[in-house]
């Protein structure tokens, strides 16, 4: 899976958590979860258990806690899927 | 330095299933989720314990100006307890943060400070007397004072809630 691939399949697991119609549309790498898409931080957990279901993956929790930005998510779901 | 956040409690029931596999572990210690699995209310100590780790967030980041996402790093103790309020702390790379949360029917409210005396010094304001520094932070500027003071803003579904620490010199 290529990083654009990851990035298509990662931004459908953010749509229901995200208000911000705008930036989710113009969603980049730079994408910040919380300040960019106003995502309540209680629900980057889901974004992290949606991450471990889509890719089959585990996010153990020295990954998670860089977990807060597009670039940081697809580095680490690029680093599980090459460690399987 | 204080921290605060407020948790619509049904806001949280549309955003949020807790009981998710996965979701608890994900974010609380091993003795959090003993206090969760032996509360009264499970879905209330679940958020009682969540809205005190933003609220000490809060304060850790505002002082080391660290962004992460480190619940389990935030882990939280209750001091004591009574129907509608607790008392707490929330332990942080070595930092402790004192709390007191206010249970309501519709929300809870958790305060964080890094000075254990001023906890009785909190006082709600209005956000129209704050403004944002550069990181975006929120203060109350004092202009008598020349000084300004740090504030929190939460919002959460129905609920704002703005808090700073009084100075005492404003009583005179």
């Amino acid at each position: 899976m290529n990083k654009e691939e990851i990035i298509a399949k990662l931004k459908l697991i953010i749509k229901p958590y995200t208000t911000n119609t705008e930036a989710y549309d113009n969603l980049t790498e730079d994408t910040d979860f919380i300040n960019d898409l106003s995502i309540n931080s209680a629900n980057l957990v889901d974004i992290i258990l949606d991450i471990e279901e889509a890719f089959d993956v585990v996010i153990d929790n020295t990954d998670m806690e860089r977990m807060l930005d597009v670039k940081t998510a697809v580095e680490i779901i690029e680093t599980k899927l090459a460690q399987k | 330095m204080i921290g605060n956040d407020v948790i619509d409690i049904l806001q949280s029931r549309k955003e949020s299933n807790w009981r998710r596999k996965g979701f608890i572990e994900k974010i609380f210690t091993l003795d959090e989720q003993l206090l969760i699995a032996g509360a009264a209310d499970p879905e209330i100590m679940v958020w009682i314990l969540w809205s005190m780790k933003e609220a000490a967030y809060k304060v850790y980041n505002r002082q080391t100006k660290i962004r992460e996402y480190i619940p389990l790093r935030l882990v939280c103790s209750l001091v004591s307890q009574n129907h509608n309020s607790i008392k707490g702390s929330v332990i942080c790379s070595g930092k402790t943060f004192h709390t007191s949360t206010i249970l309501s029917q519709d929300y809870i409210h958790t305060i964080a400070i890094s000075h254990f005396e001023d906890l009785n010094k909190i006082i709600e304001i209005e956000k129209q007397v704050t403004s944002k520094d550069k990181n975006g932070l929120p203060y109350l500027s004092n202009p008598f004072l020349n000084s300004i003071q740090f504030a929190s803003i939460s919002n959460h579904g129905r609920f704002e809630k703005v808090v700073t620490i009084s100075s005492s010199r404003n009583c005179n």
